[in-house]
């Protein structure tokens, strides 16, 4: 532990401890010191704090010790007083006005916590809070109460100047005028009298004064008396080296002159006169006074028979305690003179005496509730304690008890509690106990606002300097402090401490904190008009999702505001708000891949890439022509840098993302971009590539940008950010140069007025360095940079009048349409579509036809209508004729068939490649990337079902099943084709027309098909190709004959074989499949007037439809059915043929078992289920037979043994071969007459597999089926 | 009764943080809550202080203010549970099982597969059950 005195609580103590002097002054003496600009005590004080004055003092004991250290206070007269508490606060806030002007200073950041940590308490503290705490504790000085601040002397001057000065000196010891502490009896009027006499030597010789000086002499006494010559200086030029009376804080130039008539010598009689003053004169005098009151307390209050005297008189005075801590101890009660001993000891450094005596009156004190009083003795053992450096405990117990005391028992002790916690506190901090005294601090804070902002100010830098720092408490009394400044409209502190807060919570989640404090800070710098600081404090506070709409909203007003006030509205500001990713960046450029929409560029680039690749020449084919151009000019480019073209549009996204729930309006968000010339070396200027967009430069930028502007042509985008909504806007830079092209940044407008940049490139010194890492090079900045080169031909295609909604099988004639706007020519057209079963090409002769009249049959015999066109090249990939070049200016159309196939959504990628004609050009070729997207509505659906003819092999029932899946459209079937040649077709009942077909309605209807025979044996193709006679049935009753539709024609036929292509994988095509086309129209619904129709015809086409039916074996019975026979004679044998076909592609054994048990009702039971179409039996037969037998009718049931019986072989066994027939024999016994259903046979068919091809799909490859019912009558002939 | 609950991560960031008050007294709630980080670092700091418990995740009365009591509660996992009440005399052991419950709900709440940790606490399950602890608190330590 360092010595108490060197504490600051202990010089502290020195300083106001110290024994006062009261000075009396005539006018004449102050105007002899005025001449050197101070006062007479300003003039002495420098010279009264004596550092080694080495005095020897013996107080009660006898042991002497030497003073070194000490110190006069000198008082006019007139200041021995309480201050008046007003004035007091007058200057305090004074004070901290001017220290409030002084630490407003914009341009140094406010000092980080680290930083503050590094330095020591006072040097970070305010020098004013000293300032604020010294005059805290003078508001309570000259008390009666306490000895310390009672005039240990009283210093007389008169100046040689006056007249009769002897008489002076009597004069100004006036009763009348002395301070009350005199008069009112508080202390000891007889004080020690001093006398000087001062002497100006500008005025004249010392002679008359030390004939004067002789005269007081022998007036007042020879010790008391003294003489000072001041202002020997004739020419008022002396300079002191070290000017005593400049103290180093009010450093001004008039200060300068202190003292200046102030020579070596009179500063050394000064010096000795306040050295004599206090060695010969005071000190000695406390000595003896100590001494004397020494004896008179040991002889009223020591021993124990006095300790028992003063208790039984305490007891007797608690009565009259009223009139409390008045005039009840004057100077010469018991305890104002321990007091007075106590004090003077204290003084005099013997604080054991001091000690002692103030404990004893403590608790006389306490005894009779004179509160102040004890307060203010336990202030003073607190400080002896100190001083003694015994007993931390004690010391600290005085203190609080003291502090209690004041603000407990104290009426209006809080200016005394004041001081005793300030005392109190560097007690504290002297034992490092810095939270214990940020808790004393804020004891004192009090109820005034300014004086506990000080002191919330003080507690703060206790927290932070405690070990370990208490940070957060720190943040939050300098928060605290800050808002009492506020109050106390001392709005400068406010942002001082505020601004100190702020890096404790820097860095931290804390926003709602973090909000307050910019937020504050921001509104008190707009109210000083320091809108620029305003504004950068409420940018930290703009991004606050978390608070609520109106704070939110609140804080979006005050920035706008401020902003505005800055009138810096075209600078670029870092603006949080919105948010940018910039990894939602996303860049649209056109290098020799131009895309026809924005539909088109979203799709994925390697879907694009894998589509083109028939169409794009490959590297390798080419090399000798085209690359050899390019490669020259790619030597020279950067690499990594993307290739646009002069005049074609940039297109960049940008996300722009609001957090808050308030819409922000945005408006002229645009891009920001450089153009630099390309050197010959491929490098860019230096000093673009360098200049990226910091905090700093950004003026810089803004200002290239207009440098830039003719260049470069920018897009202007308004948009208005709703509440949590993110946005993606885009912008469009048409480069008007070549050059290199660097997208820097996004700028914007909040609400037309606050300008917003952001950089995309966030770091550019890191991507500075990652230069040297080749592999990462191709990064994100790299992307932003486009090589532009010179303006290339750029072809723009549409497809005219696509539609977005179609319904399923409607076809529709569309025109492709591409233009070339710019001077060079293009050639060498190829378009590839992706989905040839939707949109096909269509050939030359499509022009300008009449759709849909073209697809009309031409009643005669000449066909001039469109042909099936012969594709070249790829099957998806048309090659434009050759001739087709499309000059400047110039357009091409070319006809495109659209076909709905299915329903669903359709994705069309349809790419165009040209070649430019111009061979300088750095780009051979080019491709223009189309896509649409349809979606296609399910509206006819339509299937067939064949069934052979049991009787008729060749001949067909076809069910057609129509449903109308659309909710609100009515259709008209037109027509129903069937494709290939050998095909026939017509309606069951040639008279029946099926109906308008209703929305959600379905509809079955028949038709027979039956099947040609013709001797040469014609394949597919051919008959694809020619007409099919009679394929065609008309359903619409319209009589017209010419409204039939041509299959074979181009459009239709294709898609046919495109619908064949693709049908063919769900079913196994074979020669006895049948194509079905049905055509057929919408009819416009009159309630829907708003739907636009364009003369359109559905096709719905269902190819391969098998005319088989389950099984591939087909067969017929034939024979008699009624026979009369004389049962008589013999019992009855039937002939009956049984026709076999085979219908599989493959040879099929059968095998015929005829079976006379009845175990056929199980069979029959088992294939019950079976699908399809077979006779069912006719009641009407029984009911013929019924009334002849009723043992026959059983027969009938099968129970019965049967009357009839199979003759001939009970099992025939065959091969046959594919598509062949066969006739066996069969032959039945009839045993009595009656009606037999002859269906108690089965035939079992096993098809051999084609080698090893064994495909489960096709069917099952063996199967036994059921006979058909066949009936047969016999009647007896005899009988009838 | 508590007028305020927080939970701060082991960065001292804001977890969770709720006041049960009527009047617009968040900031400073936030302050108070902020500021008794100090007093759980210094408990921690100092383990003799903290009492005889070595394993005590209880930290007690961190400190009072002028209104309010805070009191502490430190996790295995340094996360830090506070409550500020208003009640002058709460029985420890009220206290203390309050904050079991605390960290029962909020040991559930970042178990959800859907939290991220050392993210802010969104639940609102975890609100209404907080709510209900706290509403429970006030009940027993009034009767």
């Amino acid at each position: 532990m360092t010595d108490p005195a060197s504490t600051p609580l202990g010089r502290m103590l020195m300083d106001e401890i110290s024994p006062v002097v009261m000075v009396l002054t005539t006018p004449l003496v102050e105007a002899a010191c005025q001449k050197n600009g101070l006062s007479f005590i300003e003039m002495l004080s420098p010279f009264c704090a004596f550092s080694n004055i080495d005095v020897p003092v013996r107080t009660a004991s006898d042991q002497p010790y030497r003073l070194q250290k000490f110190k006069l206070r000198l008082f006019y007269a007139s200041d021995i007083r309480q201050p008046d508490s007003q004035v007091a606060r007058e200057r305090l806030l004074e004070v901290i006005t001017q220290a409030g002007e002084e630490s407003l200073d914009l341009h140094t950041d406010a000092p980080q916590t680290d930083d503050l940590l590094s330095r020591s308490e006072y040097e970070v503290m305010p020098s004013w809070f000293k300032f604020f705490n010294k005059e805290l504790i003078r508001v309570v000085s000259f008390s009666d109460h306490e000895a310390f601040d009672h005039p240990v002397a009283c210093l007389l001057v008169v100046s040689t100047k006056d007249e009769r000065p002897i008489n002076r000196f009597v004069d100004l010891y006036n009763p009348d005028h002395l301070p009350s502490l005199l008069n009112d009896g508080a202390m000891d009027p007889k004080i020690l009298k001093l006398y000087l006499l001062v002497h100006d030597n500008q005025d004249d010789g010392p002679e008359n004064t030390t004939k004067l000086l002789f005269e007081m002499k022998s007036t007042f006494g020879v010790n008391v008396s003294q003489l000072l010559c001041i202002n020997s200086s004739q020419d008022g030029l002396v300079e002191h080296l070290q000017n005593p009376w400049i103290s180093p804080k009010s450093y001004t130039s008039s200060t300068l002159r202190l003292g200046h008539f102030l020579n070596k010598d009179d500063v050394n009689e000064i010096r000795d006169l306040t050295q004599e003053l206090a060695s010969k004169h005071i000190i000695p005098y406390m000595e003896e006074k100590v001494r004397v009151l020494n004896q008179q307390v040991s002889a009223t209050r020591k021993g124990f028979r006095n300790q028992i005297k003063n208790l039984w008189w305490r007891k007797g005075k608690e009565d009259s305690l009223d009139a409390s801590n008045g005039p009840m101890y004057t100077f010469s009660s018991n305890e104002s003179q321990i007091r007075v001993l106590g004090d003077y000891a204290f003084m005099l450094r013997d604080y054991e005496l001091a000690l002692s005596n103030y404990r004893l009156i403590s608790t006389d004190y306490k005894l009779d509730k004179a509160w102040k009083r004890y307060a203010a003795v336990q202030e003073m053992m607190g400080a002896a304690y100190f001083m003694l450096n015994h007993s931390w405990k004690e010391s600290e117990h005085c203190m609080e008890n003291a502090f209690n005391t004041y603000l407990k028992n104290v009426p209006a002790g809080h200016q005394n509690a004041t001081r005793c916690g300030l005392w109190w506190v560097e007690m504290l901090k002297t034992r490092d106990q810095f939270k214990e005294a940020a808790g004393v601090y804020f004891l004192i804070a009090g109820e005034e606002s300014l004086h506990s902002a000080v002191m919330l100010e003080q507690a703060s830098y206790c927290y932070l300097y405690s070990k370990p720092p208490m940070l957060r408490k720190y943040g939050f009394h300098l928060v605290l402090s800050g808002n009492q400044y506020k109050k106390s409209d001392q709005i400068k502190h406010a942002i001082r401490t505020y601004r100190r807060a702020v890096s404790v919570f820097k860095g931290t989640t804390w926003s709602y904190i973090k909000d307050h404090v910019h937020f504050h800070i921001g509104q008190w710098y707009a109210f000083l008009g320091l809108y620029d600081a305003a504004v950068i404090h409420m940018l930290e506070v703009l991004m606050c999702s978390h608070q609520s709409k109106t704070t939110q909203e609140l804080f979006f007003k005050n920035f706008l505001n401020f902003f505005q006030k800055t009138g810096k509205a075209c600078e670029l500001l870092k603006l949080p708000l919105p948010i940018i990713d910039a990894s939602s960046l996303k860049v649209v450029f056109e290098d020799h891949r131009t895309y026809a929409s924005s539909a088109a560029v979203s799709v994925t680039e390697s879907l694009w890439r894998s589509f083109e690749e028939e169409v794009i020449p490959s590297l390798s084919t080419a090399r000798t022509n085209w690359l050899e151009v390019q490669s020259k000019f790619t030597s020279k480019r950067p690499k990594e840098s993307n290739i646009c073209v002069v005049g074609e549009i940039i297109e960049v996204g940008v996300e722009f993302k609001n957090p808050l729930q308030i819409s922000i309006p945005l408006t002229g968000i645009s891009l920001i971009c450089e153009l630099s010339e390309r050197s010959d070396d491929g490098q860019t200027d230096a000093n673009i590539t360098g200049g990226m967009l910091n905090d700093q430069d950004s003026k810089l930028a803004a200002d290239r940008l207009l440098n830039s502007s003719a260049s470069v042509v920018l897009s202007d985008v308004d948009c208005v950010l709703e509440g949590g909504s993110t946005t993606m806007v885009k912008l469009i830079v048409t480069p008007r140069e070549e050059g290199i092209l660097k997208i820097v940044g996004v700028k914007w407008k909040i609400s037309g007025s606050v300008s917003g940049c952001y950089n995309f490139v966030a770091n550019p010194m890191k991507n500075k360095t990652a230069t040297r890492t080749r592999k990462h090079k191709h990064s994100f900045s790299d992307n932003l940079k486009f090589a532009v080169i010179k303006s290339l031909p750029k072809l723009e295609g549409m497809i005219h009048s696509i539609p977005e909604r179609v319904y399923a099988g409607e076809l529709r004639y569309l025109t492709l349409e591409l233009s070339n706007k710019s001077e060079v020519a293009v050639k060498n057209l190829k378009m590839k579509i992706s989905h040839p079963r939707f949109l096909n090409f269509g050939s030359a002769e499509h022009f300008d036809i009449n759709y849909p009249a073209c697809l009309q049959k031409i009643t005669g015999s000449k066909r001039s209508g469109p042909m099936p066109m012969q594709r070249e090249g790829s099957d998806s990939v048309f090659l434009f004729p050759n001739d087709n070049v499309i000059r400047k200016g110039s357009s091409l159309s070319w006809p495109l068939w659209f076909h709905a196939a299915v329903p669903g959504s359709v994705s069309l990628y349809i790419v165009l490649y040209y070649e430019i004609e111009d061979i300088e050009c750095s780009m051979k070729y080019r491709t223009l990337r189309m896509f649409h997207n349809m979606e296609v509505l399910p509206a006819i659906d339509v299937s067939f079902q064949l069934s052979p003819q049991p009787s008729t092999p060749q001949k067909f029932l076809v069910r057609m099943d129509v449903t109308n899946q659309t909710s609100s459209e009515d259709f008209q079937m037109d027509q129903l084709s069937s494709l290939g040649n050998q095909w026939e077709i017509s309606m069951i009942d040639p008279l029946f027309h099926p109906p308008l077909l209703m929305s959600g309605q379905a509809f079955s209807c028949f038709f027979m098909l039956k099947q040609r025979h013709e001797k040469s044996g014609d394949s597919e193709e051919i008959s694809s190709l020619h007409s099919p006679i009679g394929g065609d049935v008309k359903l619409s009753t319209k009589d017209d004959d010419d409204s039939l539709f041509d299959v074979s024609l181009s459009p239709l036929s294709d898609f046919h074989n495109c619908e064949r292509l693709y049908q063919e994988k769900q079913s196994e095509g074979g020669s006895h499949t049948v194509d079905f086309i049905l055509i057929s129209h919408q009819v416009h619904n009159k309630n829907n007037p708003g739907v636009s129709h364009s003369p359109c015809f559905l096709s719905n086409h269902a190819c391969h439809c098998s005319i088989l039916g389950s099984s591939p074996i087909s067969w017929v019975i034939d024979g008699p059915h009624e026979i009369f026979h004389d049962f008589s004679a013999s019992f009855c044998e039937v002939s009956l043929k049984m026709t076999l076909y085979n219908s599989s592609k493959t040879v099929a054994s059968i095998r015929i078992n005829t079976m006379d048990s009845s175990h056929l009702g199980d069979s029959g039971s088992v294939f019950s289920n079976q699908e399809g179409w077979y006779n069912v039996p006719l009641e009407s037969a029984i009911k013929v037979t019924s009334d002849v037998r009723g043992t026959i009718l059983k027969s009938l049931l099968w129970e019965s043994a049967h009357p009839t019986i199979w003759s001939a072989s009970s099992s025939t066994k065959l091969q046959l071969g594919p598509g062949s027939m066969a006739e066996i024999p069969l032959q039945v016994c009839v045993f009595c007459p009656g009606t037999y259903d002859l269906s108690n046979y089965a035939v079992q068919w096993n098809l051999q597999p084609l080698g090893a091809q064994q495909n489960p799909e096709s069917g099952p490859s063996s199967g036994t089926c059921p006979g058909y019912p066949y009936y047969l009558t016999v009647i007896s002939s005899s009988s009838g | 009764m508590i007028v305020c609950v927080a939970i701060v991560g082991h960065q001292n960031n804001p977890l969770y943080i709720q006041s049960f008050t009527d009047g617009d007294d968040a900031l400073k709630l936030h302050h108070v809550v902020h500021c008794s980080l100090d007093v759980v670092d210094e408990r921690v700091n100092n383990p003799k202080k903290s009492g005889p418990m070595l394993n005590e995740t209880y930290l007690g009365l961190l400190y009072p203010t002028e209104n309010y009591k805070v009191y502490g509660y430190l996790t295995n996992t340094k996360v830090k549970f506070i409550s500020v009440t208003t009640d002058l005399d709460v029985k420890d052991a009220d206290v203390r099982n309050f904050f079991r419950k605390f960290h029962a709900a909020y040991v559930d709440a970042v178990s959800n597969p859907f939290h991220v940790p050392g993210k802010k606490i969104t639940s609102k399950t975890f609100a209404e059950r907080i709510s209900t602890i706290v509403k429970a608190f006030g009940l027993s330590s009034a009767g």
